[in-house]
């Protein structure tokens, strides 16, 4: 049977949460008054994402996500493109690069799981060459963001559960596979696979990493 | 008009053995249309008609003879002038990036060049002439024309009215008198919404009859009317509006359909493309010539004027040149085999639409990712940011181009009513008089440069008005559609009319760069160049033979492509 080695993006591979993709596209809509409409929008789920998934469950995503309703596929698309080459492509995290290529060496399937959208998350899964990807979806009507997500809405326990789900649709032995998280919110999805390991853990992740026995890395 | 009438039903009929053609599985062959076909062609210098000869040349080593009616000018005979655009023109770039200075043979070979003027009666040739020339030939194609939308009437109705009808005398002196005009989608006038492919002499846009014959008496006693340009653009104007049209340009393309349809002595086809712009492929990606009908909005949206006066949700009508010149060859064969339709149209606006609010946003988003590289910090730190919109061309805007303009007159003629020798004391301005009137009439001369210019961008937009902002068309274009539909594959790829591409990647990655290179310079008076011409041949004999050659082994090669795809 074959394993896998899961990657929560956030924390692992990208420095900045989801929000922040989410706030730098509202704070380039098209005017100024528009602008600051969406920027107040985003912020709205500022309280989520510090209450963190783990007490908000996918409120916080879907939240962060509405500020950009009825905005143009066309726009979402190029300043995905410019947000990809400006704030990802070229800062993502050495150990989690090195744990990736590491797993790639030893025949992993690579699984990157990500609470942001496909937009941005698809073109950095090229890349690094990873087999495949979880993330959020913009639901598009008419040519516009409607503002929701599609299912399944990545946030809370949804990763873990879905983990479980992709393992046993395509053989991957769940227990002899790795999962590298960084957050608290990342335990749930963690605790679900048999290998986990805490990469520049949150406060309370290494808490728990420590209480399980988990191997921390760090930068 | 009886005639017209077996005509078009003789049309139908054939179109009717073409739809069972197809069900029985036999595909038309745009190849064999061409084969041992010799066509006579106007307006090959003009961007969509370089285009299209180029593609034809290229892609169809069937075709017998193209003969050429190109009118001499500044001191150049025809053949010089087309000299000068296969050696150098871009269109012609990829003959002769394929054959190199066998381009000449082949040119040689197929291509007869004459000197003509359309605006003369058999086009210049003198009857006996033209008699011999058009002895042989299958089709008249007519691209000639003037298409600016204010000119003099009277060039107007030269080129576009009288140049066809001596374009259709010679067709009709033709053994099969098939004559493709090429007009414009924009005849539908006044009349906006869905906008059908056919022709009804004598009844205007808006439903007016008129008897087109007398029309074109009166204008041709309006286009005379007064000794400045502008009265005698008023009173056609006025007469094209009472018909349905809103300016000389479409009054005089619709106005020569209603003429040329009367005629019972040739069988016309009637072209008519919308908005013809960058190329996607043929001859390369993003190749323009001129200043077209975008370029002059892509670039107002680029600079500080952020305002364009159209309406958001009314469809733009763009397709690109090569787009419109497989549709051409479509539609010549099909005049060739006696089956087109009266009029074919060529546009997106059915098949794909694009509106003024999707095109100002592509704008904006293309600028965006040009300026955050640009040097220019006004670029880089400001208009970056900012985000063109569309507005109510009635609604004077704050910072819209009208507002400056005026405020741009009014600082000059403030300014030139200040006498700094007098506003200042002797001493001051002993100090810095001279200085200070040096800089203030340097600034006077600034705010006339601009009122200028943004004159004539202001008329620019009064003449666009109609298009972009009164009415919304949409052209149906099922007979090109039809068309395609009934090549076989292989003809499908090469001359199918199809629209089914991505906006955004055609307008941020074709449109706009095509239009910074090929056409915004010169609203900025600066000098495009073509290619690099072809070197004349020192050793005319070597040469002839080594283009013989590679003619040869490209006709070979295209004999086994084609082997290749039908046996496929």
């Amino acid at each position: 049977m074959k394993t896998a080695a899961f990657f929560r993006v956030e924390g692992t591979l990208l420095p900045r949460p989801a929000i922040t993709t989410a706030a730098w596209l509202a704070a380039n809509a098209q005017g100024i008054g528009e602008r600051l409409a969406r920027l107040g929008n985003v912020a709205l789920a500022a309280p989520f994402a510090i209450a963190g998934e783990l007490a908000a469950g996918d409120a916080a995503a879907r939240v962060t996500w509405m500020g950009i309703r009825n905005m143009t596929e066309d726009r979402l698309v190029v300043l995905c493109e410019e947000f990809f080459e400006k704030y990802v492509e070229d800062d993502l995290e050495e150990v989690g690069l090195d744990l990736l290529k590491q797993a790639k060496k030893q025949g992993r399937r690579v699984v990157l799981i990500s609470d942001n959208i496909d937009l941005v998350i698809q073109p950095l899964a090229d890349k690094l060459g990873a087999d495949d990807v979880i993330c959020n979806r913009l639901e598009i009507r008419n040519s516009k963001a409607t503002g929701r997500l599609e299912d399944p809405v990545l946030g809370g326990g949804v990763a873990g559960q879905w983990a479980r789900g992709f393992a046993s649709e395509v053989g991957i032995d769940l227990e002899q596979s790795f999962v590298y998280g960084a957050t608290a919110a990342d335990s749930l999805l963690m605790s679900a696979i048999g290998q986990p390991c805490a990469v520049n853990p949150d406060r309370r992740l290494r808490r728990i990493a420590k209480a399980h026995d988990w191997p921390v890395v760090e930068a | 008009m009886a005639l017209k009438k077996t005509a078009k039903n003789m049309n139908k009929t054939k179109a009717t053995h073409m739809a069972v053609d197809m069900k029985n599985g036999s595909a038309i062959s745009i190849r064999d249309d061409f084969r041992g076909k010799h066509l006579v062609v106007t307006g090959v210098t003009g961007f969509l008609g370089k285009v299209w000869l180029s593609m034809v040349l290229d892609r169809l080593p069937e075709l017998k003879r193209v003969t050429l009616l190109i009118r001499p000018k500044k001191g150049e005979d025809a053949y010089a002038r087309f000299e000068r655009i296969f050696e150098a023109s871009p269109a012609f770039r990829p003959l002769r990036d394929k054959l190199g200075q066998g381009i000449r043979s082949l040119i040689a070979d197929k291509v007869r060049v004459v000197d003509a003027q359309v605006t003369k009666p058999w086009c210049g040739l003198g009857e006996e002439k033209a008699r011999e020339m058009m002895a042989d030939v299958d089709v008249v194609v007519h691209f000639a024309g003037l298409t600016d939308f204010e000119p003099d009437p009277q060039h107007s109705v030269e080129a576009n009215i009288h140049g066809a009808a001596h374009a259709a005398d010679l067709a009709s002196i033709a053994k099969h008198a098939r004559y493709v005009h090429v007009s414009t989608t924009f005849v539908a006038g006044l009349q906006d919404g869905e906008v059908a492919e056919e022709i009804t002499p004598g009844v205007g846009p808006t439903g007016v009859t008129f008897d087109p014959h007398e029309e074109l008496k009166k204008l041709e006693h309006n286009m005379v009317q007064g000794e400045l340009k502008q009265e005698r653009v008023d009173a056609v104007t006025a007469q094209a509006v009472s018909l349905g049209w809103p300016n000389i340009y479409t009054f005089s393309k619709g106005l020569s359909e209603h003429l040329i349809a009367l005629r019972e002595d040739v069988t016309t086809t009637t072209f008519r493309p919308a908005i013809v712009e960058c190329a996607r492929s043929y001859p390369f990606r993003g190749w323009n010539e001129g200043i077209n009908t975008s370029g002059p909005i892509v670039w107002l949206l680029s600079t500080a004027f952020q305002r364009l006066p159209a309406r958001a949700s009314n469809k733009f009508d763009v397709v690109p040149v090569d787009t419109v010149a497989r549709a051409m060859i479509l539609v010549t064969a099909a005049s060739l085999r006696d089956e087109a339709k009266e009029v074919y149209q060529c546009g997106s606006s059915h098949a794909n639409p694009f509106t003024f609010r999707r095109a100002v946003e592509l704008n904006a988003l293309t600028f965006r990712g040009i300026y955050d590289k640009s040097e220019d910090k006004t670029e880089k730190n400001l208009l970056r940011y900012l985000d063109p919109t569309t507005v109510d061309p009635d609604v004077e805007q704050v910072f819209g181009h009208a507002r400056v303009r005026k405020v741009a007159r009014a600082t000059r003629n403030f300014i030139r009513k200040v006498d700094v020798k007098e506003t200042l004391s002797k001493k001051q301005y002993s100090r810095w008089g001279e200085r200070f009137d040096k800089k203030l009439r340097s600034f006077s001369m600034d705010c006339r440069s601009t009122d200028r210019k943004l004159g004539k961008v202001d008329d620019m937009l009064k003449q666009y008005r109609p298009f972009i902002y009164d009415l919304d068309y949409v052209f149906r274009t099922d007979h090109l559609v039809d068309e395609t539909a009934a090549l076989s594959e292989a003809d499908r790829e090469e001359f199918g009319f199809m629209l089914d591409y991505c906006w955004r990647e055609y307008w941020m990655k074709t449109q706009i760069p095509g239009l910074e290179r090929w056409s915004i310079p010169l609203l900025k008076n600066e000098k495009i160049y073509d290619d690099v011409p072809l070197p004349k041949p020192n050793d005319t004999q070597d040469l002839t033979r080594e283009a013989a050659m590679i003619l040869e082994e490209s006709k070979n090669r295209d004999s086994k492509n084609r082997g290749q795809r039908a046996s496929a």
